[in-house]
């Protein structure tokens, strides 16, 4: 045990490893890149839409439960499934499937819990605001947002490191990343490749989600960072 | 329904004992034969023939089928995890540290010597053989002007190669084509052994050239090109079942004589066909084993 350890800080420790496009910078930034990518997509694409059927309340249910089908299908089955498509498109192997697979698998978090967030919204407090005359859009927007601000970024934070952990399927379809490790060192059977490649997306995913939290303090307005939950009406 | 209560019990439990007995147990006693294979599906197909033909002979088997590359069943091989598998006489000879030749019977003893102090034997060898092989679309085929692996060489520095994540590490793939044929690929992308994803992305034109097998049933039925092994860098690569001696000595000669059936009769082309008809037809590996099986009179 203690010989493998050494053997996985001799793999760290060897310079070759850091060079290249096998070497952990490149892999590392395919990764993070993989990663941004698509949880910045999904954002866009899932947070919208929810926010607006949220303050709507209507149809809610019917919608999210549509999205959640997606959270049934293996990533796995999503890179390999993309292929035909990908192809067709002539987006080809490698980095495409896997930002299908990984948008699919982002969206729906934070497509419920934008929904969740802003629908339970304490209603007393979207009726004072209307009693001000602000008009929906600025309810929306000034309101319910804010005040569901920590659910969503709770969703895109716990959807981000899911990202980076299921970023490593790409590996399966000729993509680089982290999984590269993974695969390759599975295929040979070396363990010391299998789990430096493991240490690094866990690594990876401790950095996300510790930055993330930074985010959501910055963002998340002061009134409500710790028992803010009042207001947003829903219990952590 | 019996008038004496003991007696009752003493039937029931009769039958029930006759009824396990006679179940999947098989009529012979002995060890339960656990039957592993490589993780792709000619491997997995071989044996599941072997497993349906040791228990059309009675046998009690158990099934441990695609569990990975080399590296992974060799030790669980030799541990006793499993008993039997099917192997390449080449490939695995020289895995072994061995010399490997074109030459079958040369290579089957070569190997029955390298790897029985590990307690493993080899027996009779098929006919079928299936080597690694290079395979290009017709279109390339044309376009390049290519039928054999050293006409890739005139392409040096501007072909994608696709194959087994392995590939790299092995004498038989990409360290081969290297070193004897002097090939240099633009590129290698890692995908699965020789199956549905390398062969999309050869279809789709992601790679140029792709790591398949020779006894593939997909090269014919899409019409791919095999480029000649004109260097002869793919040493005999015939079938054979590896056993753990132990459960040889355990069953002795009627165990054997039932794969070495199997084996006599599996030639290269038995194996495209079969192949085939579970890659290309996508027809369920079970029953082509046992309509096989069937047909010849094994089962």
């Amino acid at each position: 045990m203690i010989e493998f350890l050494g053997e996985v800080v001799a793999w760290f420790a060897d310079p070759a490893h850091w060079t290249g496009v096998n070497g952990i910078p490149n892999r590392l930034w395919e990764h993070t890149q993989i990663t941004v990518l698509a949880t910045s997509l999904a954002v866009l694409v899932a947070i919208p839409p929810a926010v607006v059927l949220g303050h709507r309340k209507r149809g809610g249910t019917f919608v999210v439960g549509a999205v959640n089908i997606f959270r049934a299908v293996p990533s796995f089955g999503i890179v390999v499934l993309a292929l035909p498509i990908t192809v067709a498109l002539g987006l080809g192997f490698g980095f495409w499937p896997t930002f299908l697979a990984l948008l699919f698998l982002a969206i729906p978090p934070m497509f419920t819990n934008t929904y969740t967030g802003v629908a339970g919204v304490d209603s007393d407090v979207v009726e004072a605001a209307r009693g001000m005359g602000m008009t929906e859009r600025q309810i929306m927007t000034g309101v319910e947002v804010p005040a569901a601000s920590p659910i969503i970024l709770a969703a895109v934070r716990v959807a981000a490191v899911q990202v980076v952990a299921t970023a490593t399927l790409g590996a399966v379809v000729a993509w680089g990343g982290l999984g590269r490790y993974i695969i390759d060192g599975f295929a040979i059977q070396d363990g010391v490749l299998v789990f430096a490649g493991a240490l690094l997306v866990a690594g990876l995913a401790l950095v996300t989600e510790v930055g993330m939290s930074y985010l959501e303090r910055a963002i998340v307005p002061d009134s409500l960072q710790t028992a803010g939950n009042e207001v947003a009406g829903i219990a952590v | 329904m019996f008038k004496s209560r003991p007696l009752g019990v003493l039937v029931v439990t009769v039958a029930l004992v006759a009824a396990a007995c006679s179940s999947d147990s098989g009529e012979i006693d002995g060890p339960t034969i656990k039957i592993g294979s490589a993780n792709f599906s000619e491997s997995a197909l071989v044996a599941e023939i072997y497993a349906q033909a040791l228990e059309a002979e009675g046998y009690s088997v158990d099934r441990k089928l695609n569990i990975g590359s080399r590296e992974i069943y060799k030790p669980a091989l030799e541990s006793g995890e499993l008993d039997l598998l099917p192997e390449y006489i080449g490939t695995m000879l020289t895995f072994l540290g061995g010399e490997a030749s074109s030459d079958s019977a040369a290579t089957h003893s070569a190997l029955q010597a390298a790897w029985e102090p590990e307690g493993i034997s080899i027996l009779d060898f098929a006919p079928a053989q299936d080597k690694n092989g290079l395979v290009v679309t017709k279109a390339t085929a044309e376009e390049l002007g290519v039928s054999r692996t050293s006409d890739l060489a005139n392409f040096n520095g501007t072909l994608v190669f696709g194959g087994p994540p392995e590939c790299p590490n092995r004498e038989f793939c990409l360290i081969g084509l290297q070193s004897l044929y002097g090939l240099d690929f633009l590129e290698f992308k890692p995908l699965d052994v020789g199956g549905p994803i390398t062969v999309t992305a050869l279809e789709s034109g992601e790679i140029d050239v792709a790591l398949l097998f020779t006894s593939s049933g997909v090269i014919l039925a899409k019409e791919f090109v095999l480029l000649e092994d004109d260097k002869g860098l793919q040493p005999a690569e015939n079938l054979a079942p590896a056993v753990r001696t132990e459960i040889l000595d355990a069953y002795g000669d009627r165990f054997a004589n039932v794969l070495n059936a199997v084996s006599s009769v599996l030639t290269t082309t038995e194996l495209i066909a079969l192949n085939k008809a579970v890659e290309v037809d996508g027809e369920d590996p079970d029953k082509v084993a046992a309509d096989w099986l069937d047909a010849l009179g094994l089962s």
